[in-house]
C-alpha cells in the first residue's frame, strides 16, 4: 500500500505545479482547529495563513511551517482564508504546529476584534492602573494582567 | 371467672384495610410524578451535555495531536502516583458513581500508596469508607450544571500546589452512548514526561518560557475539564434511564394497587350488604 502511494506521488512531482485532491489534503495547505473549551471557531478548516501572538513574538505561519509548541500572550489571532481575513482576540493559550501543516490554537476565550468596545477598554484601563498601585499584592497583581490584556487589546486597534 | 383477654401481638397481620391501600396508591402516584419530572429535566440537559462534550472534544484534541507525534509516555515504574477521580455530588443515577469508586479501589489495590483526588461528594464518601489514608484533597460542589473551564483550572492549580507526581492519571466515566459509560483512565502528562518525550524533537519548543511546565499546567487543565463534561454527559445519562425505570416501575405498581384497592373495595361492599341482609332476614 505504501510501495503504491509512493509511485503516485512521484507521478505527482513529474508533473510541477499539478495539484491533486490527494496531495492537498496532506502538507500542503494548512489546516486550522482554533477551540476554546466551550465551542470550536475552527475545525480542521483548511486556510491560507494564520499569524499568531507568540510568547517570544508574533508569527505568521504558512503551510509546511516547521512544528512548534509555543505559548501565546493575550493578543490578536488573524485567520486569513481565501475569502479574506478574519482578527480575533484571545487571552492567550498554546498553539501547536503539527508536522503535517496542521496548526492547534487552544485557548480560553476568543472573540472578533470588532465585537469589543473601544470606551470600555479605555476605562477599564483607567480603573486597572489605579487599582495597579494598590498595596495588596493579589489586587495589583491582577491589575497588572488587566493591564497586559487591555493595553494589547488597544495596541491591536479596537475602534 | 373468666381470665382476661391476652394483649394483641404486635405481629398480628390483617388484609390492608381500604384506607391504607389508598395512601400507598397515592404515595406511589407522587413518586411516579417526580420520576417523571426528574426524567424529563435530565432529558432537556442531555443535548446541552452533548455539545459541550463536542466542543471540548475538538479542544483536547490539539493536545492529543502534539503528544501522539511527539511520542509522550508516562513513566513506567509506578514512583508516585496521583489518582484524579470524577464524580458528582447527587445520586439517583443509577451505577456511574460506584462503577468509578469500583474502578479507583482496584487500581488502589495496585497502587497502595497512590494519592487520590476526589471531585464531587460521592466518590469522596465511597472511598472514605475503604482507602480513606489515600484522600488527599477533595472537591465539591461540582456537576450541577456543565462544566466550564474556569471551574478546571481552578481545580488544577489546588492540584498543582499538593507537589510534584512522577504520574497523574484523571479516572472519569467516558461517555459512550446514551445507554453506556464507561470509566476510563487517562493520563495528564507532567512537565517531565512531556520533556522525556522520544520524539519531542520534531517541535521547537521555546525553553526559555519554559514552554513544557506551562504546557503541562495548562493540560491538565483541559484534561480535567474534558473529563468532566464527558462524566457529567454519563450522569445525565444514565439519571434520565435511572428515571425512566423508576417511572415504569412506578406504573407497574400503581397498576397492581389500583387492581387491589378496587378489589378490596368490592370485598367492604359485599360484607356490608351480606350483614344488612342477614340482619334483616333474622328480624323477619
Amino acid at each position: 500500500m505504501f510501495r503504491q502511494s509512493l509511485r503516485s506521488l512521484a507521478r505527482v512531482n513529474k508533473f510541477a505545479g499539478v495539484r491533486t485532491y490527494a496531495e492537498a489534503a496532506n502538507s500542503d495547505v494548512l489546516k486550522l482547529s482554533l477551540a476554546l473549551p466551550h465551542t470550536a471557531i475552527y475545525n480542521n478548516k483548511a486556510i491560507t495563513q494564520v499569524n499568531v501572538p507568540g510568547a517570544s513574538g508574533e508569527m505568521g505561519i504558512l503551510a509546511n511551517h516547521v512544528p512548534i509548541v509555543e505559548q501565546l500572550k493575550p493578543g490578536v489571532v488573524e485567520v486569513i482564508e481565501e475569502a479574506g481575513s478574519t482578527k480575533y482576540f484571545i487571552s492567550g493559550g498554546f498553539v501547536n504546529v503539527l508536522p503535517n501543516s496542521k496548526v492547534n490554537i487552544s485557548t480560553v476565550e476568543a472573540f472578533k476584534l470588532e465585537d469589543f468596545s473601544a470606551e470600555k477598554v479605555k476605562t477599564l484601563l483607567a480603573e486597572a492602573q489605579k487599582n495597579a498601585a494598590s498595596a495588596d499584592e493579589a489586587v495589583s497583581a491582577e491589575a497588572n494582567i488587566q493591564i497586559e490584556v487591555l493595553e494589547s487589546l488597544q495596541a491591536a486597534g479596537v475602534h | 371467672m373468666k381470665p382476661p383477654l391476652p394483649p394483641p401481638s404486635p405481629y398480628y397481620r390483617n388484609y390492608a384495610t381500604l384506607r391504607e391501600i389508598e395512601t400507598r396508591l397515592k404515595s406511589i402516584k407522587n413518586i411516579e410524578k417526580i420520576t417523571k419530572t426528574m426524567k424529563i429535566v435530565a432529558s432537556t440537559r442531555m443535548g446541552k451535555a452533548q455539545r459541550a462534550i463536542a466542543a471540548s472534544r475538538v479542544y483536547t484534541e490539539g493536545d492529543y495531536e502534539f503528544f501522539g507525534v511527539s511520542e509522550t509516555k508516562a513513566p513506567e515504574e509506578q514512583e508516585k502516583t496521583l489518582i484524579i477521580a470524577i464524580t458528582s455530588d447527587k445520586g439517583l443515577c443509577g451505577s456511574i458513581h460506584s462503577s468509578i469508586a469500583k474502578t479507583a479501589r482496584r487500581k488502589l489495590a495496585e497502587i497502595p500508596n497512590a494519592d487520590v483526588v476526589t471531585i464531587g461528594d460521592k466518590i469522596k464518601v465511597q472511598l472514605l469508607r475503604t482507602n480513606a489514608q489515600n484522600v488527599v484533597l477533595s472537591f465539591n460542589g461540582i456537576g450541577k450544571e456543565a462544566p466550564s473551564f474556569y471551574e478546571s483550572s481552578l481545580i488544577a492549580d489546588e492540584i498543582a500546589k499538593l507537589g510534584k507526581y512522577d504520574r497523574v492519571e484523571v479516572l472519569y466515566n467516558k461517555f459512550m452512548s446514551s445507554v453506556a459509560f464507561e470509566p476510563t483512565y487517562v493520563d495528564a502528562f507532567t512537565a517531565e514526561s512531556i520533556d522525556a518525550s522520544t520524539k519531542l524533537s520534531t517541535f521547537e519548543v521555546d525553553e526559555e518560557s519554559g514552554s513544557t511546565s506551562g504546557l503541562a499546567q495548562y493540560s491538565l487543565a483541559n484534561t480535567i475539564l474534558a473529563a468532566m463534561s464527558e462524566g457529567y454527559a454519563s450522569e445525565i445519562a444514565a439519571r434520565r434511564n435511572a428515571m425512566d425505570n423508576a417511572s415504569n416501575n412506578a406504573g407497574d405498581m400503581i397498576n397492581k394497587y389500583s387492581i387491589l384497592y378496587n378489589r378490596t373495595r368490592q370485598a367492604v361492599i359485599t360484607n356490608e350488604l351480606v350483614d344488612i341482609i342477614t340482619g334483616a332476614s333474622s328480624l323477619g
